[in-house]
């Protein structure tokens, strides 16, 4: 890896200034960064380049057939065949319908701004064979896919910082990511199961198959050049027997080993027992035993030749295969195996001697001999790329469109149809009636993250694949393409053995950053120095070097005696040796390969795995290929840069430090201990003095932090965007700052730290606030919200006419009179209506003038508050309709009163010369630091600001020095970050000698310490050696008893702040159905007074408040209830009666009037019912929720009797 | 690449003189015409109510709306 500048830790302030007023016009000064996003921009430049992955999708798609079913009525007719010569991806481009622009490439700035998709047309060319003819092609446009930023299909590929800047992107753009309806996502790496590599299992699942299916097994992903997966399984029976499985179309199958192995290749009984076994393992009665009972139990099928086994397959699986019907069983048989058995590998011989190999670790395993390989440890993982999910999603949609247009012929002959494939008229129309829009099912996938597959393939989840790429801050950004994830089906697992943290991922995945809660263990990040290949190594010398070290050739049988041991390359038997010479064999080739001679390609994985007592099964194993992780570390012998994968690792002696090398043991040394870390866990300083779950938290608050995301602000448009007005480069900091060139992005502010309890406002993590330094800027932050205004058509509808239009439906008339109307008195109440009537009579209203201009959209740097009026629109009059249609507005929903930063004007894509349908309004929130925003240092040590504290009243030092904030000392004892008193000491002697501190964990031990280091620093600049001054009180002016520790700390202003969060609530909205208040901060709703609160109440002896709080500012009703009957329901208001009680009866407790009564006694409902009695009421209060509860109640049959006293 | 992927029917067809908007930016612009700032090259563009957005310049689709020098009337403009 080229470094263009040394690293180090010094401000660089020139340098840094003259690259951000000249971006280089040749490349990147921070090649490092562009590493990190390396994976995802080379897995997808590896599909579309030429001969890539989607031109080996299209070859194993293969022919697809159909047949018209014309003809002389006996046979299929002819005979229709399909195949798919070319997949092209084109660059974005805007639509062939326009012809007036004379730039025809879609940049992605203006994706982000018009909030659109960043995509490429996607075509097809499509070969037609009939009959025997020749293939005639067609090229076919079959939608837009979206296009990754900085890929091969990117304008931005390979521009130099300057070019991108033109580009209005940031200098240091990585790309990596998509573009969909504006926002940018990415697919996120996502751990799978080591390709190629047989797997021992031992799992309880695998016992549910059936019955004597015991819960062991081996599996092996297979993966075939397309990148496109196969899982195969071996199950082992109770009785030694084994079976295959495989799961296609989401379906499983379970066919005898033996089968597949006869039908693999011509062979017979003798021969699988001697590949079996080796002469050793014939003395081993265990080994014999079932050797000869999974032949035995096969001689039941009666099936000897190849080819009658071809045959059997071929017919059993004809249906599930979904091949044309002028297949032979034979041919069906030999597609079954080239599709599902083994696919990594292309000779059937080769599959044949694996699957041995497979069933003999099936064996090894049920004996004990081998112990089961752990699936959750890295050593058997890989990750999957996302440009390889996205290819293998396009050859599924690829296949699938072949198929559809196969279906539609069937369904046409089926119909009886006249389909002739030589007339161009019927071939079109066949092709309008299939739907040909992959880019559309490719744009879903991104902007939603679920797969839509018929096959799953070949993976265990259908969510998730997607996640937005956050532009919080820049070590949030840059965080989500570093990230793996374990896959969503394991978040739901109630074990944890998934989530440990195992000392096989040393050196490739991050300890510290990981998320606590419930991602935790399962959303790993990759260390700093991890590389993830995209591409296959030349190994076209490796099978010739292992011969000339005297390696067997697989071919031999039988093996001679001592050749045990068992070399594979990327899942293929490329010889066999003794257990001696094995390791002779991986000791050269490693040098070999360290060396560069012998055409070992430098990352090749050699796996040697020992024979061992128990241990995992031994043999060599070289990986090449894809989607592997590996590392450098150095390799002693040479003194050279060995790449290292997981595979290979733990057999491996690696010293973490040059002391540490043991002679005669270790081979390699870590080139830096710093190396198992994270990019962001690397910018914690001092990491190595802190408990270690302090970093962790660090590892979340600096993804949190209010901080920089970029230069090129002007040309997003996030929903919502977070900015640190004044942020600044930390004095203490490693020098990976400066080779991530982070001070691109600053992310907080040096700040003056004293930890004192002063005030008692810095009580439980509190923290107090030099007002004078808020006044100075000191986390002053800025949001940007994006809004988009307007009408989108809908896709269905065949109406192309807008119906609306921004502004005034009478501008003449507005503009002809609004001098006047301002100047129209509004002195008194009546005044005032006057106006606001002349207002109306020209169809507006006169605060709307305010914050829109005479265009009706909003006016730039206008304050706009909740409720106020940002752009002005008005119907479309029909024809012929002569009436001033209504203008009407958009309104600013928002609690926080809002400047208007940008307004954009979207045009539409193509030539429609349609008007103006859409506007993008920027606003901008200022948030200065308020009382109760979180800040934190970096070091895990969270807190509110509690108090802005008057600067006169600050304590201060001898020098005349201020804190600017003040923590409480409580802080530490039981959080143990110790990393930050000693970041306080660097801090301060690097503010005052000006010099940046290096804050490298691991740089100094018990012999020279850090706080001797920079104890010596402070001494030299006048100050006291522990970091300690006298401190004098702000407000008596005497001196504190005790020194204070006070130095510089680097503070980051995370982004929640009390403005997103406060909820207050006296009365307001309530639910229609209880009449309680509603809940939730955003419709004004209350926080609720539950259980546990409750309870506390009571405790408390609170009744008074728990009565307040629970029924009066609650559902409190007053009600009438009857007295005698204690009902609710039965009480009515009677319609006459003044003069007689209560207004309100009991219905029930009344009788009809007979008319004997006295008129006085008689009282009538609503209906004109009169009756006597039921006086008996009063009124009540009451929970709403209670009569709530009656009414249903009685919906049920139940009535409910309350007992009124006194 | 690309050049041979698209098919024949729709073929780009560079602008004819006269049917385009170029060179109507020299045209007197009627009362009540706003101007914008074109995201693509910055010429100031002309936009009358209902036109569609277009630089007339070079065609492209985002104009971006400028910070006004006119002298607003409304008496409430100071914030707060």
């Amino acid at each position: 890896m080229a470094v263009t500048v040394k690293p180090n830790t010094s401000f660089n302030i020139l340098r840094r200034e003259d690259l951000f007023r000249n971006p280089p016009k040749d490349k990147s000064a921070f090649p490092a960064l562009l590493n990190a996003v390396k994976p995802h921009i080379e897995s997808f430049n590896a599909i579309t380049a030429e001969g890539g992955l989607l031109d080996l999708a299209r070859q194993d798609i293969g022919v697809k057939c159909v047949f018209d079913g014309k003809g002389d009525g006996k046979g299929l007719g002819n005979k229709l065949s399909l195949r798919i010569d070319k997949i092209y991806v084109g660059k974005p481009k805007i639509s062939e319908r326009d012809k007036t622009t004379l730039r025809r490439e879609i940049f992605p700035a203006e994706c982000r701004e018009r909030h659109i998709t960043y995509r490429g047309k996607l075509s097809v060319k499509l070969g037609l064979k009939i009959n025997d003819g020749p293939w005639v092609s067609q090229d076919r446009e079959v939608g837009n896919i979206p296009i990754m930023v900085r890929s091969n299909r990117c304008h931005l590929e390979n521009l130099a910082p300057h070019d991108l800047v033109e580009r209005k992107e940031e200098s240091e753009e990585l790309g990596g990511y998509f573009i969909v309806n504006g926002i940018e996502k990415l697919i996120r790496l996502l751990i799978v199961q080591r390709r190629n590599y047989p797997m021992a299992i031992i799992r309880p699942s695998l016992a549910g198959r059936g019955k004597s299916y015991t819960n062991m097994g081996v599996q092996i992903r297979c993966v075939r050049p397309d990148q496109s997966s196969q899982t195969n399984v071996l199950h082992y029976l109770n009785d030694g027997n084994v079976t295959f499985r495989f799961s296609w179309r989401k379906n499983e199958y379970l066919v005898p080993v033996i089968m597949i192995m006869k039908a693999l290749v011509e062979t017979n009984d003798r021969e699988i027992f001697d590949g079996l076994l080796t002469r050793k393992d014939m003395e081993n009665t265990f080994l014999t035993d079932r050797a000869e009972l999974l032949l035995r139990t096969f001689k039941g099928y009666q099936l000897l030749t190849r080819k009658e086994n071809l045959q059997h397959l071929g017919e059993k699986f004809r249906i599930v295969m979904g091949v044309p019907p002028d297949m032979s069983d034979v041919e069906v048989g030999k597609e079954f195996l080239r599709k599902i058995v083994l696919v990594h590998l292309e000779d059937p011989r080769d599959k044949y001697r694996l699957l041995l190999f497979m069933v003999r670790k099936l064996y090894a395993l049920a004996e004990g001999t081998c112990q089961a390989d752990n699936p959750d440890a890295i050593q058997h993982q890989e990750v999957l790329l996302g440009g390889f999910l996205y290819g293998m999603i396009i050859k599924e949609r690829a296949e699938e469109y072949l198929e559809s247009i196969v279906k539609e012929v069937r369904r046409e002959v089926q119909r009886g149809n006249v389909l002739d494939f030589n007339n161009k008229e019927h071939r079109t129309r066949m092709f309008s009636r299939t739907s040909e829009n992959i880019g559309n099912s490719l744009e879903y996938f991104i902007s939603t993250g679920n797969l839509s597959s018929p096959s799953g393939l070949d993976l265990q989840q259908v969510s998730g694949f997607t996640v937005v790429a956050e532009k919080i801050n820049f070590y949030r950004f840059i965080s989500h393409f570093r990230m793996v994830h374990r896959g969503s089906f394991f978040a739901q697992l109630k074990t944890t053995t998934v989530r440990k943290l195992l000392p096989e991922s040393w050196g490739f995945l991050c300890p510290v950053h990981t998320p606590d809660g419930s991602p935790c263990g399962l959303l790993n990040h990759l260390t700093h120095r991890c590389q993830i290949t995209t591409t296959t190594s030349d190994v076209s010398s490796i099978r010739k070097a292992l011969v000339s070290l005297g390696v067997i050739s697989p071919a031999t049988s039988p093996l001679p005696h001592s050749a045990t041991v068992c070399i594979q390359l990327d899942g293929c038997i490329v010889g066999w040796c003794s257990p001696k010479l094995a390791k002779v064999v991986a000791d050269t080739l490693r040098f070999w390969k360290v060396e560069g001679s012998h055409g070992i390609p430098p990352d090749l994985e050699i796996g040697y795995v020992p024979i061992s007592r128990g241990g995992q099964y031994p043999g060599i194993y070289l990986f090449s290929q894809q989607a592997r992780m590996i590392r450098p570390v150095k390799y002693l012998p040479l003194e050279r840069e060995d790449l290292v994968g997981p595979f290979e690792q733990p057999y491996m002696s690696i010293a973490v430090t040059p002391p540490e090398i043991a002679p005669e043991e270790s081979t390699h040394v870590e080139l830096d201990p710093t190396n198992i870390l994270s990019i962001i866990a690397n910018m914690t300083p001092f990491s190595d003095f802190n408990q270690s779950p302090r970093n962790m938290y660090q590892c979340q608050m600096g993804k949190q932090a209010m901080g920089t995301p970029g230069t090129a602000l002007r040309y997003r448009s996030d929903n919502k965007m977070y900015r640190l007005q004044t942020g600044q480069t930390p004095i203490v900091r490693s020098p990976l700052y400066n080779e991530y060139g982070l001070d691109n992005f600053p992310n907080g502010m040096n700040a003056v730290v004293a930890v004192i309890s002063y005030t008692g406002y810095d009580m439980d993590d509190a923290m107090i606030l030099n007002k004078s330094a808020y006044e100075r800027g000191f986390g002053h932050g800025t949001i940007y919200k994006t809004e988009k205004l307007g009408w989108t058509e809908e896709r269905r509808s065949r109406i192309k006419e807008s119906k609306f239009l921004f502004g005034f439906a009478n501008p003449d008339e507005i503009s002809a009179n609004i001098d006047e109307l301002h100047e129209m008195d509004e002195s008194t109440d009546e005044a005032k209506v006057f106006k606001r009537k002349a207002f109306q009579r020209i169809g507006i209203r006169q605060e709307w003038l305010r914050t829109v201009d005479m265009d009706g959209l909003p006016t730039i740097g206008q304050l706009v508050k909740d409720g106020d009026a940002v752009a002005v629109y008005h119907a479309i009059p029909k024809e012929g309709d002569r009436t001033r249609p209504e203008n009407k507005v958009f309104i600013y929903k928002g609690s926080e009163d809002a400047y208007i930063d940008e307004v954009r004007l979207l045009g539409s894509e193509g030539g429609d010369n349609k008007p103006m349908q859409e506007i993008s309004i920027k606003y901008r929130i200022p948030r200065a630091p308020n009382i109760g925003d979180k800040f934190s240092s970096r070091h895990g040590q969270k807190g509110v600001c509690s108090q802005k504290w008057p600067s006169i009243d600050m304590p201060f030092t001898e020098s005349g020095m201020q804190p600017d904030i003040i923590i409480n000392p409580h802080a530490f004892p039981s959080r143990m970050t110790i990393g930050m008193f000693v970041e306080s000491l660097a801090g301060k002697s690097g503010a005052l000698h000006g010099i940046a501190q290096d804050s490298t964990p691991f740089r100094f031990d018990e012999e020279n310490t850090a706080a001797d280091y920079f104890g010596h620093q402070l001494k030299v600049a006048g100050y006291n050696y522990h970091g300690n001054e006298p401190m004098y009180s702000g407000i008596t002016g005497e001196e504190l008893h005790a020194d204070i520790y006070i130095g510089v700390v680097y503070y980051q202003r995370l982004r929640h702040m009390v403005n997103d969060k406060y909820q207050v609530r006296t009365t307001g909205k309530i639910s229609e159905l209880t009449h309680q208040p509603i809940k939730g901060r955003k419709k004004g709703g209350g926080i609720r007074v539950g259980e546990m609160e409750r309870d506390s109440l009571l405790a408390h002896g609170g009744a008074f408040l728990l009565q307040d709080r629970l029924f009066n500012c609650s559902d409190y009703t007053q009600t009438w209830v009857c007295r005698a009957c204690g009902s609710f329901l039965s009480t009515t208001s009677s319609v006459r009666g003044s003069g007689f009680g209560s207004v309100v009866r009991c219905r029930r407790c009344a009788v009809p009037a007979t008319g004997l009564e006295e008129g006085e006694m008689i009282w009538e409902d609503g209906l004109g019912g009169r009756f006597v009695g039921g006086k008996d009421t009063t009124v009540v209060a009451v929970p709403y929720v209670l009569k709530y509860l009656d009414v249903e109640l009685a919906a049920m049959g139940i009535a409910m009797k309350f007992n009124i006293s006194p | 690449m690309s050049s041979t992927t698209g098919s024949q029917r729709e073929a780009y067809q560079p602008p004819s003189v006269g049917s385009s908007g170029v060179g109507r930016s020299y045209a007197p612009a009627p009362a009540g015409t706003m101007f914008y700032l074109c995201a693509e090259c910055g010429v100031k563009v002309g936009i009358n109510k209902g036109e569609p957005i277009r630089c007339k310049e070079c065609g492209h689709r985002i104009l971006y709306k400028q910070r006004t020098t006119r002298y607003l009337k409304s008496k409430s403009i100071v914030p707060g």
